[in-house]
């Protein structure tokens, strides 16, 4: 591990203007669970660590008429306990109560969860020069992956791995983001960018960029949502695949859904041809089995990771059938 | 075909210390008997048999127990390792000048010269004042490789035109046994069936990783060390530096696990010896869990194609296997003798191999080669019993030996198997299993299923303990044994309390020191059968001299007096009685009284045994399988502390469904290292995963074997777990997955299979 300095900054003004002037690899952390993981694996090697949750004010969970604003720095654990988010969005209470380990939930934040890195084990190898960082090839796509893309690949078969995400943009949140030139609010589903766009980072978050804030519209009539998380083990487990799915009913017909997984591509993956299959649809175990085979339909598995596209038709399909049953 | 040549790996050591403890005799000369003399009654004791609490629990969670890698002195150097990041290699060159001109880096040793055969072998060391000194003096060693091809999958290995891993190839016989005419055998059978089992490279992943911490007092070493065997480490090192075995001290209090992972002399004590040689101060290396995950061995597989033919009412009339076993650069396991002694079974016929790839050698992993092979044995006789449309259960009984090598060699002096059937399977339910594998109907499927078991675990004769009386009373056992978390000091506690009228907590306890009486390595499920029946020899020479102390002031002969409630009381009037403490008081000195393990008798063999029932439930669409309960009966002579053995036992069941369920190092075929050496990617059970365990004993008391009728238990619960967890998924689904971790992956490719589909 290289040495770095850290930073305690006091307000989210002093993070900006640090960042409008900063250079070297500086790195901002929010509990740390993952980039303390890259740094002590030797994935990234910062000059600067930069600790917001140092800042005051950007842990909190605040309910009004447009919705729910929740703080960057506000841990999962406190997300996932909120009654007000279990009650009212259901998809997104589930995904923060599944998130890694109740140790890993109450250090890790909100915007961290949505700001960490990829998951593949050739990335993460210090040794390993890869696309994403700087090289010229994918090692996974002709190596070990049997736990890697299936939707999206090419430059890139990492996956994204947060459960927050898909649940999130799910619900059409926003994301407030804070820079040097001042504030703007992006669609969370915006947010992340595949790697056709830039390979080497999964957002379209600039160096001097700091997530502020998540704003989730507030829950219209008929809304419902789940959150299905599949993993080999029972804890501390990234899913193989995940679904988040929110759903609107007009009696027993689907008027509105949308789903968003996780697990199976390198950014969180929506599956509109699903959405196409279910809208106007009634709800039943084989409407939502035909989504499921339609979408899956797109999958492109490597040589040891086919068996996802089986486990992801099951959770896609299990996930709507949870949510409409609300 | 070549016969085997010695390669130096960890398995040939191990394997011939767990073959040979039944040869061991006593120290030349002692006065052990030879054999032991007649023993109480189960209800007789007060704490032998029963639950006691670990006498230093308090002191483990609470975090004042101190590991070796606690360990700091006010001058220690950190050292640290430099690796080979190739598979192969042959190293041309390494240059340390510019780690040495590095301010803070006290010495730096080469380590390595010749042809590198795994990616992470030891290439070069240093030591610096702090751990990002040393990992900076790293970075400026310059070595020059010579890449050469490599091969790290066993397959690959064996195919015509791989890279050779050693000179002889990469494929030697490595076993041959056979008796009786399997041919004529198979032609005997109503039913023959051919299947092939696989187990994976599973890590040990001890939660505390290696680690050493080395100090010289002039010629004098004293090495800290994370070990299951301080006794071979402090001979090791002797050797290793050229110095008297007398002049080295290794020293092990507490440790966070080790699997077999730490009998082995380790580089890095090696390494840390050395550079606190050259510096003059002490050296500490600790390996990370990257290091731990790559460098330090793991279970070698079998791949083990098992054919077995059987009459229409169960009886086996043949059986052959062909297992072939990677350990890496090493040998790997034997894993013969399950098949050719669980079962009787006139014809049988082993052949294994040794497959070479290029990865560190394997090293002992809880019960090695019978772990893999019970996946194997077992599944086997679960799949037969359907075929011949047995009750599994039955099938087993039915080919029931009472002798060694499946029923043709000698008696077995106890086999509490039996027991454990009823046990185990009145306990589970037997009878709620699917009569036909696959039986039931729906997405989830639930099923039930067994394996048996058999490891040796009789202990090492010759074994030393001392049993020391202070004037002021108090009592201290010394025994070089170590305790690897299993609870030894508690044991040890236990039975001199027992025999000396005392409570456990009165007694102290020393281990974990080489310079303390000899005691074998804590490994082949040794270290009770040994050290409790040394603990409980010297204990009663020692209560028959406070008897003759007692004799003498209440008036009685030594035969009418007991030692109980810390007084020697008589017999028939209980109020006749003094207290131990006022008794010690006329000791002249501290009084020593030796103890030693015995012999036992070469007519009889004495193997553990049990058996354990699993309950899964397996969804069809995704694969998953979840392990619902397990039930473990398991015969080890008499058990000594029922509240660690129970540990012990569910230690092993959960050490097992890991491994059925999730653990698998894997290996990247063009960087030739391991893609998942950290806790994340390299998935061990959490507490989500496991299940309710049920721990049984047969408490058949061995009178022969020891003069407590103990055996050993470290590995018997860790062998059938993973293979009842299997079989319990084959009856669930009607088809077998025949080879672990049972991923998802694995258990939907099974479904895929046509015999899924009937």
């Amino acid at each position: 591990m290289k040495a770095f300095q850290f930073g305690s900054p006091k307000s989210l003004e002093q993070v900006t203007a640090y960042l409008a002037g900063a250079d070297g690899d500086v790195r901002l952390m929010g509990g740390g669970t993952d980039l303390l993981g890259e740094i002590k694996e030797g994935t990234i090697q910062p000059d600067v660590v930069v600790d917001l949750k140092a800042v005051p004010g950007l842990a909190f969970i605040r309910r009004d008429a447009d919705g729910l604003a929740i703080g960057a720095c506000t841990a999962v654990a406190d997300l996932a306990a909120d009654p007000d988010v279990a009650r009212d969005y259901r998809g997104l209470h589930e995904a923060a109560a599944v998130v890694a380990s109740p140790q890993l939930r109450n250090m890790g934040t909100v915007g961290g969860n949505l700001c960490q890195r990829p998951r593949c084990w050739y990335f993460r190898d210090a040794a390993t020069v890869c696309n994403k960082k700087g090289g010229s090839q994918c090692f996974a796509e002709q190596g070990r992956n049997k736990y890697h893309a299936v939707f999206g690949g090419g430059l890139c078969w990492s996956v994204y791995p947060s459960d927050l995400a898909p649940a999130l943009i799910a619900l059409e949140s926003k994301v407030v983001v804070a820079s040097p030139q001042g504030e703007r609010t992006i669609p969370l589903a915006e947010f992340y960018a595949p790697p056709i766009v830039n390979v080497r980072k999964e957002n379209i978050l600039s160096r001097q960029d700091v997530v502020k804030e998540i704003r989730v519209p507030a829950p219209k009539k008929g809304d419902r949502g789940a959150y299905v998380k599949f993993m080999e083990r029972g804890a501390w487990d990234f899913a193989v695949v995940s679904a988040a799915v929110k759903l609107t009913l007009a009696g027993n017909s689907i008027s509105d859904v949308r789903i968003v997984c996780g697990g199976v591509a390198p950014v969180p993956w929506r599956l509109k041809a699903a959405e196409d299959a279910l809208r106007g649809r009634t709800v039943s175990e084989s409407a939502a089995a035909q989504a499921a085979a339609r979408a899956a339909g797109d999958a492109r598995p490597l040589a040891e990771n086919g068996y996802k596209v089986d486990i992801f038709k099951a959770v896609v399909a299990r996930a709507v059938l949870a949510a409409a049953k609300g | 075909m070549k016969t085997p040549p010695p390669i130096d790996d960890a398995f040939a050591e191990y394997a011939e210390l767990a073959r040979t403890q039944g040869t061991q005799t006593a120290t030349p000369g002692s006065t052990a008997p030879a054999a032991p003399a007649p023993q109480p009654k189960p209800d007789e004791f007060k704490y032998i048999g029963k639950a006691t609490p670990r006498v230093d629990g308090r002191m483990v969670v609470t975090g004042a127990a101190r590991y070796t890698h606690d360990l700091a002195f006010g001058d220690m150097l950190i050292g640290k390792i430099l690796r080979s990041p190739h598979a192969c290699a042959d190293l041309v060159s390494i240059d340390l000048s510019g780690a040495l001109a590095l301010p803070g880096v006290k010495a730096a040793l080469k380590l390595k010269e010749g042809r590198i055969r795994w990616a992470g072998e030891p290439v070069a060391a240093v030591a610096a004042v702090s751990e990002s000194r040393a990992e900076e003096a790293l970075a400026l060693i310059k070595v020059e490789y010579k890449p050469l091809p490599h091969v790290t999958a066993p397959d690959k290995a064996m195919e015509a035109g791989a890279p050779l891993v050693q000179d002889q190839g990469n494929v030697i016989k490595s076993n041959d046994y056979a008796r009786g005419d399997v041919e004529k055998g198979f032609k005997e059978a109503d039913v023959v069936l051919e299947r092939t089992y696989k187990t994976s490279w599973e890590v040990h992943q001890p939660t505390e990783t290696h680690g050493s911490v080395a100090r010289w007092d002039g010629d004098d070493l004293t090495v800290w060390d994370s070990t299951q065997a301080v006794q071979s480490i402090r001979d090791g090192l002797a050797r290793a530096l050229s110095i008297p075995a007398g002049r080295v001290k290794v020293l092990k209090h507490y440790m966070g696990g080790g699997f077999g992972s730490k009998l082995n002399l380790g580089d890095y004590t090696v390494t840390a010896a050395k550079l606190a040689k050259e510096t003059g101060r002490p050296v500490k290396i600790t390996l990370t869990r990257r290091e731990n995950s790559i460098c330090v061995g793991y279970r070698p597989t079998a791949w083990m194609t098992v054919k077995a033919g059987a009459r229409k009412d169960g009886t086996l009339t043949a059986l052959s296997v062909k297992s072939y076993n990677c350990g890496g650069v090493g040998r790997g396991d034997r894993v013969s003798e399950p098949y050719s002694d669980m079962y009787a079974c006139p014809n049988v016929k082993i052949e294994e191999f040794s497959v070479f790839v290029n990865a560190c050698a394997s090293r002992a992993t809880r019960a090695p080669g019978h772990t893999q092979a019970t996946l194997g044995l077992e599944g086997m006789m679960e799949e037969l019993a359907a075929a011949l449309g047995m009750d599994p259960l039955a099938l087993r009984m039915k080919n029931f030996a009472a002798k060694d090598k499946g029923d043709t060699g000698i008696p077995y002096s106890t086999k509490g198997l039996e027991q454990c059937y009823k046990l185990g399977s009145e306990k589970i339910g037997w009878d709620r299993r699917n009569k036909k594998p696959g039986g039931g109907s729906g997405k989830v499927r639930t099923g039930l299923g067994m394996a048996s078991q058999i490891w040796p675990g009789a202990g090492a004769p010759g074994t030393l303990a001392d049993v020391k009386l202070y004037p002021d009373g108090s009592v201290e056992v010394e025994c070089g044994t170590q305790d690897i978390g299993t609870g030894t000091r508690t044991h040890i506690a236990v039975v001199a309390a027992e025999t000396l009228g005392l409570e456990p907590k009165d007694i102290i306890v020393h281990i974990g020191n080489s310079d303390l009486p000899w005691a074998p390595i804590s490994g082949g499920s040794m270290t009770t059968p040994s050290v409790a029946p040394a603990v409980r020899d010297a204990a009663l020479k020692a209560a028959e001299h406070l008897k003759n102390l007692a004799s003498k002031k209440l008036g009685l002969p030594p035969a009418e007096i007991v030692l109980e409630n810390r007084k020697a009381a008589s017999k028939a009037d209980p109020t006749k009685a003094i207290e131990l403490k006022e008794l010690a008081r006329g000791l002249p000195r501290p009084l020593p009284f030796h103890g030693e393990r015995s012999n036992y008798p070469s007519t009889f063999a004495f193997q553990t045994f049990g058996v354990q029932f699993a309950e899964v439930e397996v969804d069809t669409e995704t694969g998953k399988i979840k392990v619902k309960k397990v039930v473990a009966a398991h015969d080890i002579g008499r058990v000594i502390n029922r509240q660690t053995a129970e540990s012990q036992v569910l230690g092993g069941v959960v050490q097992g469904m890991s491994a059925a369920l999730f653990e698998e190092k894997i290996m990247d075929p063009r960087t030739g290292t391991m893609v998942n050496p950290n806790y994340h990617d390299y998935k061990v059970a959490t507490a989500m995963d496991i299940p309710e365990i049920v721990p049984l004993f047969a408490d058949v008391i061995d009178e022969r074997l020891n003069n407590l009728g103990a055996k050993g238990l470290g590995e018997p619960g860790r062998i059938p777990a993973s293979a009842c967890i299997a079989n319990a998924v084959y009856n669930a689904l009607g088809v077998h997955v025949r080879e672990i971790p049972m991923t998802p992956a694995r258990v939907l490719a099974a479904l895929k299979r046509k015999e899924a589909r009937p």
